[in-house]
């Protein structure tokens, strides 16, 4: 028994048969649970490169959903002893701060800081970027106590002054795959190795960071370095950035002097 | 063999049913998980209680617990996002996201089962589990609470390039792309959304009530002294279930905010059957000269109740955390053999001679296969009904 259907645009028929529909009908019902599998796909980054524009995960990030517009991850760049760390804001950089300096960055912005004062360099200046591309979700009241670590080393200071290019993707450690070793500062047999407080490695070349850090944990900031000093830009002058999203600055808290009693 | 052609009707309808399920957008859910989150908690859910009383709901002006979620936004300006709490995709459970949080305890994956020889086989990385033999000659293992400690830890992959791509990705034209954002930032409205979050909040208030059933467990024990130990009870410690073994409801809360412990409590309060005052059954009859009197053995029920507490709810790498262990025989007979076996993980470092116990045992620690060790206590003497111990040992975050 073949039932017809006929297409009546075309005027074309095609014989059916009962089971023919019903596997179309299934097949149909496959493909569209199928786009709901794809829907709960992991958040990975596996269409970016390291050599993606600054700011396009980011914002390729905030069209993914979640609470992520408007929050200020707290973030703390580091660099060696005695650096100064100033970041761009109102289309200039503000006044340089001594290196740790703790900032609260949105997600998807590229900022924009100028880093001076660097030891064995005084006079020469480097301008990374900084972009958040994810966030933490830590208990109330201790976001500022668990920043990104945003590391400046003086080796990749050295060489973004040689004329490279130094991207490095920090990421949240999976606990089922962290690795055994120490990563705390204070730990002596850490070495030559004990002001770097975030552990790094080198990606092969051609390999993607991203997708590197991807496989080992969540992406969460990109910093990008080079020896390149800031072109000017329309709405900037004189080598001042021009973008300059807001950002909140942490200050060191302020200790209270005991103000001394007069003797009567 | 031709059969009767299908209604135009059903044509239609197979025909715009494939339409809707292939043109369905697959971005809609992920890009406004807000509208979701509302809409799931605006809908009464029998097998969850938090969601049920919804009258206690904290919410802006304008935007009532009953009213269904709209697209438009009215009342005040929005609120920043940390006003809302933590935020957690709908369905997944607390807390979230996994990867910032150490987990310790608990019986993860595979049940952990006692082999012959006295292995513990299934005893992933992060389980604690306590093992000990019945009267009857069964092993039996009981899993302890889970505990979460936020401790993220970063690390970073490094690519360094030459000036070539150097000029290639910091190109003039390359930086109108972050133009973008500016973009962005106008669709912040829908924050003001984030306070339908409160209602996911209100789960953690509501399992307090869960504690009540247990009471027959805190008669049932008893003080432990801290003779044992090289010091007093710690300030984490310092809850009635640990010091005395008795549960109150007052310390449940002061427990939920660093022990997820409503397992190991609910699973035995559930099995707890206290048998008793059963008289022996007379059969007499009546055309014989003697009585027969049959009695019948009571089965016991043994029981044994594992409680692990941390000392922080959050560490950096390099500090260094304490875990207490109190463990009591709840049930209504003697118990031999007890062991608590305690599987690190990676991230947790064993602190040597940390371990202190208020009962005669033995400490042993083994390599595991997350670079990290198994702690082994065995207790020495067989636990009556009532007794208990505690086990601390410290711990130093990788």
């Amino acid at each position: 028994m073949v039932a017809m259907l006929r297409c009546p645009a075309a005027r074309l028929t095609l014989g059916w048969n009962g089971a023919v529909s019903k596997w179309a009908l299934i097949l149909l019902a496959c493909v569209g649970m199928l786009s709901r599998a794809w829907a709960q796909a992991p958040q990975v980054h596996y269409r970016h490169r390291g050599v993606t524009p600054p700011g396009a995960i980011g914002s390729w990030q905030l069209q993914r959903g979640g609470p992520l517009q408007g929050y200020f991850q707290p973030v703390e760049i580091q660099a060696p002893p005695g650096t100064r760390i100033s970041l761009a804001e109102h289309g200039r950089f503000d006044e340089p701060l001594a290196a740790p300096r703790l900032v609260g960055l949105l997600i998807a912005p590229v900022y924009r800081f100028r880093v001076t004062h660097i030891p064995l360099n005084e006079g020469v200046e480097v301008f990374p970027t900084v972009e958040v591309i994810d966030r933490l979700y830590p208990p109330a009241g201790q976001a500022w106590r668990f920043p990104i670590p945003v590391e400046l080393t003086q080796q990749e200071i050295e060489m973004a002054l040689d004329g490279k290019f130094v991207t490095r993707i920090i990421y949240l450690e999976d606990p089922a795959q962290a690795l055994p070793a120490a990563s705390d500062p204070r730990d002596p047999t850490l070495g030559s190795r004990a002001p770097t407080t975030t552990p790094w490695f080198d990606v092969a070349p051609g390999e993607n960071p991203v997708q590197v850090a991807d496989s080992l944990g969540r992406p969460v900031a990109i910093l990008r370095m080079g020896g390149r000093i800031p072109l000017e830009e329309p709405g900037g002058a004189d080598g001042q950035p021009c973008d300059s999203p807001p950002f909140l600055n942490y200050a060191a808290p302020v200790i209270p002097v005991k103000a001394e009693r007069a003797k009567p | 063999m031709n059969g009767p052609a299908w209604p135009r009707w059903w044509r239609l309808l197979v025909v715009g049913a494939a339409t809707i399920i292939l043109c369905s957008c697959r971005s809609h859910d992920q890009l406004d998980p807000f509208a979701q989150q509302h809409a799931t908690a605006t809908q009464p859910d029998a097998g969850d209680s938090a969601r049920t009383a919804p009258s206690s709901q904290p919410c802006l002006a304008g935007n009532t617990g009953d009213a269904a979620p709209t697209g438009s936004i009215s009342g005040p300006p929005p609120l920043p996002f940390q006003v809302a709490g933590p935020w957690a995709p709908p369905g997944l459970s607390q807390p979230w996201p996994e990867d910032e949080y150490l987990r310790d305890g608990g019986d993860r994956g595979l049940p952990s089962a006692v082999a012959r020889d006295w292995r513990v086989d299934g005893l992933e990385p992060e389980d604690t589990v306590a093992h000990f033999d019945t009267l009857e000659g069964d092993v039996v293992v009981e899993p302890s609470n889970t505990v979460y400690i936020y401790a993220p830890r970063f690390a970073a992959v490094r690519s360094v390039t030459g000036a070539l791509l150097n000029q290639q990705v910091a190109a003039p034209a390359d930086t109108i792309t972050p133009l973008q954002v500016v973009r962005v930032d106008d669709l912040q409205t829908p924050e003001s959304r984030l306070q339908n979050t409160q209602a996911v909040n209100q789960l953690g208030r509501k399992r307090a009530s869960g504690f009540r059933t247990k009471f027959q467990d805190g008669i049932m024990a008893v003080t432990l002294m801290a003779e044992g130990f090289h010091d007093s009870f710690s300030g984490f410690e310092n809850i009635s279930v640990i010091t005395h073994g008795v549960f109150e409801q007052a310390d449940a809360p002061r427990l939920l905010e660093g022990v997820q412990a409503a397992i190991t409590w609910t699973h035995n309060a559930a099995v707890q059957v206290v048998i008793e005052g059963m008289p022996a059954l007379t059969v007499v009859g009546d055309a014989r000269a003697q009585a027969t009197f049959h009695a019948t053995k009571i089965p016991t029920s043994p029981k044994l109740r594992v409680i692990k507490v941390a000392s922080t709810a959050f560490a950096q790498p390099g500090d260094t955390v304490d875990f207490t262990i109190r463990f009591d025989n709840v049930g209504d007979a003697l118990i031999g053999n007890v062991t608590i076996v305690d599987n690190l993980t990676t991230r947790l470092e064993y602190v040597p001679e940390s371990g202190q116990a208020s009962i005669e045992g033995q400490l042993f620690t083994e390599r595991n296969e997350g670079q990290s060790l198994v702690l082994r206590f065995e207790v020495a003497d067989p636990l009556p009904p009532g007794q208990g111990g505690i086990l601390r040992f410290r711990c130093r975050v990788r």
